[in-house]
């Protein structure tokens, strides 16, 4: 009985104790919350096109969510529908959106207008952000557009795009005693003796002309604007330029018939079944003749340096970034997603879980786990990425043409002018002449000051 | 007076009914063509803060229009469109209409066969199209190969784009008129045509005098609605040619979209609209007025 009697004394002090601690805890929940979750109840509003990424982000974004106590609602769409949203919605200064993606194209528009916020009192606070995270990490190349005159960092780059040659058929090149093209003359020679071997064809291409033609523009020396961003005088009708556009022109002659509708898939599709022997653009869509399941070619594919023209060796790149809009609501919250989105931690495991491989962070394209995943029959493409990724950021940023906020306004017109002149409508000159008069009249109709 | 009142009453009875759907129709028809029309006075652009309420030069838009090469092509190739398609659409589906009005149970399962395309969203339309005419997949290009021809990519090239996007409206669009003539043929009394046949005249002498009079009012009515609408041809351009090769099959309203969209004049596109809008007015005014006259002739 004793025993039983002191059993029942403990049973009750500890419901005593237990009571306290639960009166406890009921009394003062929220600090005690506010330690571990410091962003419990925040819904973080983020904004972007469909991209690989932030689909396999997604399946990360449970674990962030647990960690900090918020909840992501991350919105994507298509990248045409995207640009719109985002535009209407930045430049009307809502405030829907606390992280948006911050398109390559529209980058020095919106950072010119003010639409953004500056990441620079983000990274430049200690208790924001440790020293490991590091922004210096990011490729230059890959950060150059997100950053205004003054060097204020607008946006961390979380994809890019290096442009390199694929080559399907090289079967087909060695018995004919074809080499790797490395310059232009060398790579219409190649594109041409392909040509209709086998029912191969020589070259493969897309729709969006004025993001092809201009590596062949640049290469014979000319530019689309005379110096942009400074001066957004147009440069179409330069000897050079015309030169560019008659070589690109003479080139898509070796390319299936409906070149100038293909879409990036029927290119990419046309190369993984060995259709067509080059293809010239961004790595993650060149790549795949060597990584994909889906690809025939892996055997006789290589994945090289584009061909250099005979003044600029320039090949196109890009990136895309994330950036906080000036007006959101939950700037500190869409910050800290951003750093966790594009930590080294995360963007190693999306190497190692995924394959995914056109990330920005230096550290991790340098490191040894993306090197073993990158190299596929000898060909290290993590360095030949790296190395074109780099290259606007190594003095003159040639792909400045690209991200001036006049660039969409010319471009539109460079793709009519191109494809007038590979369909036979009017010779390079007239229909860069042509260009340049249209590119003026209508630049001035929007009210730029040439 | 009592009558008079009664009068008042009703009128004022039918302002009070007619008021919900005037201030409906006014909310979302009137209200945005106002500011359609507000905005294309101003150099509205999207990145330019304050330029959506700068009327400083308000018909500056305006008296851009005429020097701009683009949009006066795009109203070309808009009547190229708009001509050729209604008219393969009233000629093939008055010929349809004709061949299918008769009475027979495989005639009115093919009758409902024909409406699909005019059903299908039209998007959809446009993406049948994009693979029937993309030349590494198409069926057509396979036949083509099996019998050792060439065919042509018909979207990007310069003889064909605009065809292409002629066949592919006309086939959306035909079983619209075939079903209006049918419904017109099918209130033919016989009476007509017997006594045509009575006199001596052939089928095409009865074609000529007795269907065609008959049927006219709706190969007009047809035609007229196929014409307004045929401004909207946009989902084909956009997925078929994207206005390519050049500014070849580039359309009124796809120059207005890339203009607002891609390039962010909202306000200059909005002039283009403006003006797109107002001739598509005037050319269904004239037809009614057009309508009209033959009938107070008649």
């Amino acid at each position: 009985m004793k025993t039983a009697s002191r059993v029942s004394s403990i049973n009750r002090r500890t419901l005593l104790k237990a009571s306290a601690a639960g009166a406890a805890l009921a009394a003062f929940p929220a600090p005690l919350i506010a330690q571990t979750k410091p962003f419990a109840g925040v819904t973080l509003h983020g904004a972007s096109f469909q991209h690989r990424f932030f689909t396999l982000l997604q399946k990360y974004i449970p674990e962030f969510e647990e960690k900090t106590g918020m909840k992501v609602d991350l919105q994507l769409s298509s990248l045409p529908v995207y640009n719109q949203q985002a535009n209407l919605e930045l430049s009307s200064g809502g405030s829907a959106y606390d992280f948006v993606n911050v398109t390559f194209t529209l980058a020095t528009r919106w950072i010119a207008a003010g639409l953004l916020a500056n990441l620079d009192e983000f990274t430049g606070d200690a208790n924001l952000t440790p020293a490991e995270w590091n922004p210096k990490d990011f490729v230059d190349g890959a950060q150059v557009t997100y950053r205004d005159p003054k060097g204020g960092t607008y946006g961390f780059a979380w994809e890019g795009g290096a442009m390199l040659m694929g080559l399907s058929r090289m079967d087909l090149m060695e018995k004919k005693g074809l080499k790797i093209p490395k310059t232009f003359d060398e790579l219409q020679h190649v594109c041409a003796e392909i040509n209709g071997t086998d029912g191969v064809s020589g070259l493969v291409s897309w729709f969006l002309h004025n993001w092809n033609l201009p590596p062949y523009i640049q290469g014979f020396g000319g530019n689309i604007f005379r110096n942009p961003p400074g001066d957004p005088m147009p440069a179409l009708n330069t000897p050079e330029a015309i030169q560019g556009v008659e070589f690109y022109a003479k080139l898509l002659k070796s390319a299936p018939t409906g070149v100038l509708t293909y879409t990036e898939d029927q290119a990419r599709q046309a190369m993984l079944t060995g259709r067509a022997n080059i293809f010239i653009h961004s790595s993650a869509w060149v790549t795949p003749i060597l990584l994909s399941e889906e690809s025939k070619v892996k055997e006789t594919s290589r994945v090289v340096r584009s061909p250099a023209g005979p003044v600029h060796d320039y090949p196109a790149s890009n990136s895309q970034g994330i950036g906080i809009p000036k007006n959101a609501k939950n700037k500190k919250a869409a910050w800290e997603f951003i750093k966790w989105a594009l930590s080294k931690e995360i963007s190693m495991r999306l190497v190692k879980e995924h394959g995914h491989s056109s990330i920005c962070r230096r550290s991790i394209i340098t490191s040894d786990d993306y090197r073993k995943l990158n190299t596929v029959n000898g060909q290290d493409l993590g360095a030949l990425y790296l190395e074109v990724l780099e290259m606007p950021g190594k003095g003159d940023n040639y792909m400045a043409y690209r991200t001036t906020k006049e660039f969409p306004i010319v471009g539109d017109i460079l793709n009519k002018a191109f494809e007038q002149v590979a369909t036979g409508q009017l010779p390079a000159k007239d229909a860069m002449n042509a260009a340049q008069d249209q590119a003026i009249a209508a630049l001035r109709r929007a009210g730029t000051k040439l | 007076m009592s009558e008079s009142g009664i009068d008042v009453e009703r009128r004022r009875f039918i302002a009070w009914a007619l008021t919900p759907s005037l201030i409906v129709l006014f909310a979302v028809a009137v209200l945005p063509a106002i500011y359609l029309v507000v905005t294309s006075l101003t150099p509205f652009q999207l990145t330019t803060p304050g330029s959506a309420t700068d009327f400083s030069e308000p018909f500056r838009n305006y008296s851009l229009l005429p020097g701009d090469p683009r949009f006066v092509n795009s109203l070309v190739v808009q009547a190229k469109l708009s001509v050729a398609s209604v008219l393969f659409q009233v000629l093939l589906g008055t010929l349809l209409a004709l061949l299918l009005n008769v009475p027979s149970r495989f005639v009115e399962f093919a009758r409902t066969f024909f409406l699909i395309p005019m059903v299908l969203p039209p998007i959809v339309v446009a993406v049948i199209w994009k693979l029937i005419y993309a030349p590494d997949i198409s069926p057509l290009y396979y036949a083509a190969q099996a019998l050792h021809f060439t065919l042509p990519a018909l979207t990007s090239n310069v003889d064909f784009a605009l065809t292409s996007i002629i066949i592919a409206d006309t086939w959306e669009w035909l079983p619209f008129t075939f079903l209006m003539v049918l419904a017109a043929l099918q209130t033919i009394p016989d009476e007509y045509s017997e006594a045509a046949l009575v006199d001596g005249a052939n089928k095409l002498q009865i074609f000529w005098y007795v269907t065609l009079p008959f049927i006219t009012p709706i190969l007009v009515i047809s035609g007229m609605f196929r014409l307004i609408d045929s401004v909207k041809a946009f989902p084909l351009i956009f997925l078929l040619t994207g206005g390519g090769p050049g500014t070849l099959t580039e359309v009124t309203n796809y120059y207005a979209y890339l203009l607002a969209f891609d390039t962010n004049e909202i306000g200059y596109s909005s002039a283009v609209t403006v003006v797109m809008l107002l001739l598509v007015c005037g050319i269904s005014l004239g037809l009614v007025w057009m309508g009209r006259r033959k009938e107070a002739l008649a």
